[in-house]
């Protein structure tokens, strides 16, 4: 399963020949054959246009809403974020300014700057100011330092160093303008997430750096945030619905030609419409036109076909006419047998010839053709046929009945129906026509013997011929069925009121 | 009876003239559609054999200039193709009888009767007059029910008469329609034959019109 071919395409020089040879037949793919097309892969691949464009928009929509609430959420953190740092920036130059050397070097602030929410307890709201040794802080901090837990704020001097517990400090960022002050993260001495604003006082005159914290809850900017998030998610939401919705709806107009193309082309395959008419959309003329163009082809194609077949039968069947005559005289063919030869001949020819031109047939071109006219013509013709018999023949049907069917296969198939009527009528030939649930029935019934359940069988079965003795009757019926059945109809036998046979065409409305 | 034959193909017309005057038709054959108009405008036929496929002409449009120009005789069309669509449009055409290659001898002959009878408007296949009987199936005569011998010349004069019994059969048309190309005139006269007939069809006559032509009459005169 896992062989692998060498890839030079040189099969037979790795292995020794006689193991090679019963892989041979299965015909690995080999370099120099034609590549076959690319398998269909994943869902746009797949049988509807429909879903292909739905399922590429809903993809492109998806992707399109996710960049757009990743970069409403940033701008919106970082706007929160600024709103948070401002105001931590004013508690801190509140505080850089207040500050005042008090008795023994200490610091102290000369007024109370625990303004709400400084003042709340353990709310994450803290400030912190200390120089060397001494310690500021806000109440809400209720004495706990700062770094006391797991933020770790440096010694000004010895930034970057390690503190007490020998744990790296949390490294405070570089200062590229001193006089503001710097962002960071932290935990509270409660363990509660903190956002940070740092400044450094530089030192001064021999004192010590001052180093100001202050804090704001990760609360304060987490919360806001998710509320606003939620908000965004359900307008990015309802939004995609929209464009989904919007898609569908285009994709679905869009895509309305199409249906009515098929549509015209039902009509033209139903003989309504003999092309499909013009004014289509600009993308679906081409298409249009190449149909349009296919169907005269067919039809030269047919038209070619069928002179070809009437060539054939004249270049056939004077020479056979010739010496059909040449053998009447007895003293060239004594015993008949040659004449049995010429007859068998004939019989082929015209078998073929008519299976050629149901051949050429194919369903190809249908018109729609009313029966009114070829059943006058026939019975016109029927009745110089027969003129001998006196036959009435009469025709039974409602105006304007048409049939899909090409005007020349209806002469063939009624033809053939009327013709094997007459041959056995005593009298009377009835033709009727009526729209049915199944189609057009042409019904033709004769006063004659009829046939019975399985000579009725064998007469319509392919290449059948009832009656051998009849010269050049006999495949009609079998003919015709042929025909019908190009067409999506039929031929049924049976008994008619007349008392002989009634043979049922039922041909496409 | 004269026939005018039209088919291109010299072997096939061969063979079907040898067999129709065989059968007592007198003859003229026209090669292409040309030929065949000016013969069918200008000559009185008994009947038409047409072939479809002719060069110069196609024998369609000689049968429908033919009908348009008024011509009533009888055509019976030879073709190659057997498709009903094409019967149809030979019958739309004018024509009286179709039959399609290849065809018997018997056949071609016992249509071609049948066509002469039926234009001449008699509708049963066999004609009467008097004793006489013409049975136009078969082509034969009987006298008070026992058959008739006739030369071809006779059965020619004779048949032409029967199937016109109601009317004068002009001496010209007569003439017309007994003697093809090869015919030997000189010996066997309208007279000469009309002498024989009498002798053979008695008590049935054949009666002179002075100036006009001949009759056929039932039986003696009255």
């Amino acid at each position: 399963m896992n062989r692998t071919e060498p890839p030079a395409g040189r099969p037979g020089t790795a292995g020794h020949g006689p193991p090679a040879k019963p892989e041979s037949p299965a015909k690995p793919e080999r370099p120099d054959r034609p590549v076959p097309p690319p398998k269909p892969i994943g869902v746009l691949h797949l049988g509807s246009l429909q879903r292909r464009l739905l399922l590429a928009a809903l993809a492109l929509v998806t992707v399109a809403l996710l960049v757009a609430g990743l970069a409403i959420g940033l701008v919106l953190h970082r706007f929160v974020r600024a709103q948070l740092d401002s105001r931590l920036d004013s508690q801190l130059v509140a505080l850089a300014s207040s500050l005042e050397r008090g008795p023994g070097d200490r610091l102290r602030l000369d007024r109370a700057l625990d303004g709400p929410p400084f003042d709340r307890p353990h709310s994450g709201w803290y400030w912190q100011v200390r120089q060397g040794g001494s310690t500021l802080r806000s109440e809400s901090l209720e004495g706990e330092s700062l770094e006391a837990r797991s933020l770790r704020l440096p010694d000004p001097p010895a930034m970057g160093g390690p503190t007490q517990d020998g744990a790296e400090p949390a490294p405070l960022p570089r200062n590229r303008d001193p006089d503001r002050p710097q962002p960071g993260d932290g935990t509270g001495p409660w363990g509660e997430a903190l956002i940070l604003r740092i400044q450094v006082l530089p030192a001064r005159g021999g004192t010590p750096p001052v180093v100001l914290v202050a804090s704001a809850p990760a609360q304060a900017l987490n919360g806001p945030l998710r509320e606003a998030g939620l908000t965004l998610a359900a307008i990015l939401g309802i939004l995609g619905l929209c464009l989904v919705a919007g898609t569908v709806l285009q994709v679905r107009l869009g895509l309305r030609p199409l249906e009515r193309l098929r549509r015209d082309i039902a009509e033209v395959r139903a003989g309504r419409r003999p092309r499909i008419p013009g004014q289509q959309p600009a993308e679906i003329r081409p298409l249009v036109s190449e149909v349009n163009a296919l169907l005269d082809q067919n039809a030269t194609n047919l038209e070619r076909a069928r002179t070809h077949v009437a060539n054939l039968a004249h270049g056939l069947k004077t020479p056979l006419a010739t010496l059909s005559l040449a053998l009447s005289d007895r003293t060239r063919d004594p015993d008949g047998r040659l004449a049995e030869l010429v007859g068998a001949m004939d019989r082929q020819v015209r078998h073929h010839l008519r299976r050629a031109r149901a051949a050429a047939l194919g369903g190809a071109t249908r018109t729609r053709t009313e029966l009114a006219g070829p059943l006058a013509d026939l019975r016109t013709t029927f009745g110089r046929l027969y003129a001998e018999k006196h036959l009435a023949i009469a025709l039974d049907l409602p105006a304007g009945l048409a049939v899909a069917c090409d005007p020349q296969d209806i002469d063939e198939m009624l033809g053939n129906l009327i013709d094997n009527a007459c041959q056995w009528s005593h009298g009377r030939v009835r033709v009727s026509a009526a729209a049915t649930e199944a189609g057009i029935a042409v019904t033709v019934a004769d006063d004659g013997p009829g046939l019975d359940a399985e000579a009725a069988e064998r007469a319509v079965r392919p290449g059948g011929r009832l009656d051998e003795s009849v010269p050049g009757h006999g495949f009609g019926l079998s003919i015709t069925r042929e025909l019908a059945e190009l067409y999506g109809g039929g031929l049924r036998l049976t008994r008619s009121d007349l008392g002989g046979l009634s043979a049922q065409l039922l041909l496409p409305p | 009876m004269k026939l005018l034959l039209v088919e291109d193909d010299a072997p096939l017309a061969a063979e079907i003239a040898k067999a129709l005057r065989g059968e007592n038709f007198a003859l003229d054959h026209a090669a292409n559609g040309e030929d065949a108009q000016h013969l069918g405008e200008t000559e009185t036929y008994d009947a038409v054999v047409l072939d479809l496929g002719l060069p110069k002409r196609d024998g369609l449009s000689v049968l429908q200039a033919w009908r348009a120009a008024g011509r009533t005789v009888p055509v019976l069309v030879l073709t190659a193709r057997d498709g009903w669509s094409d019967k149809v449009a030979g019958f739309k055409a004018g024509a009286d009888d179709f039959l399609v290659k290849p065809f018997r001898v018997e056949e071609l002959v016992i249509r071609l009767r049948a066509l002469v009878r039926r234009a001449t408007a008699h509708g049963a296949s066999r004609v009467t007059c008097g004793p006489l009987t013409y049975e136009s199936g078969l082509g034969t005569f009987e006298r008070d029910g026992l058959p008739l011998k006739l030369t071809g010349l006779e059965w020619r004069v004779l048949s032409c008469l029967i199937l016109h019994k109601d009317g004068v059969m002009p001496r010209g048309q007569l003439i017309e329609r007994v003697y093809d190309g090869d015919a030997d005139v000189d010996s066997n006269s309208v007279e000469v034959i009309i002498t024989r007939l009498r002798r053979k069809i008695a008590p049935a006559r054949i009666e002179g019109v002075r100036g006009h032509g001949y009759r056929l009459l039932p039986g003696e005169p009255t």
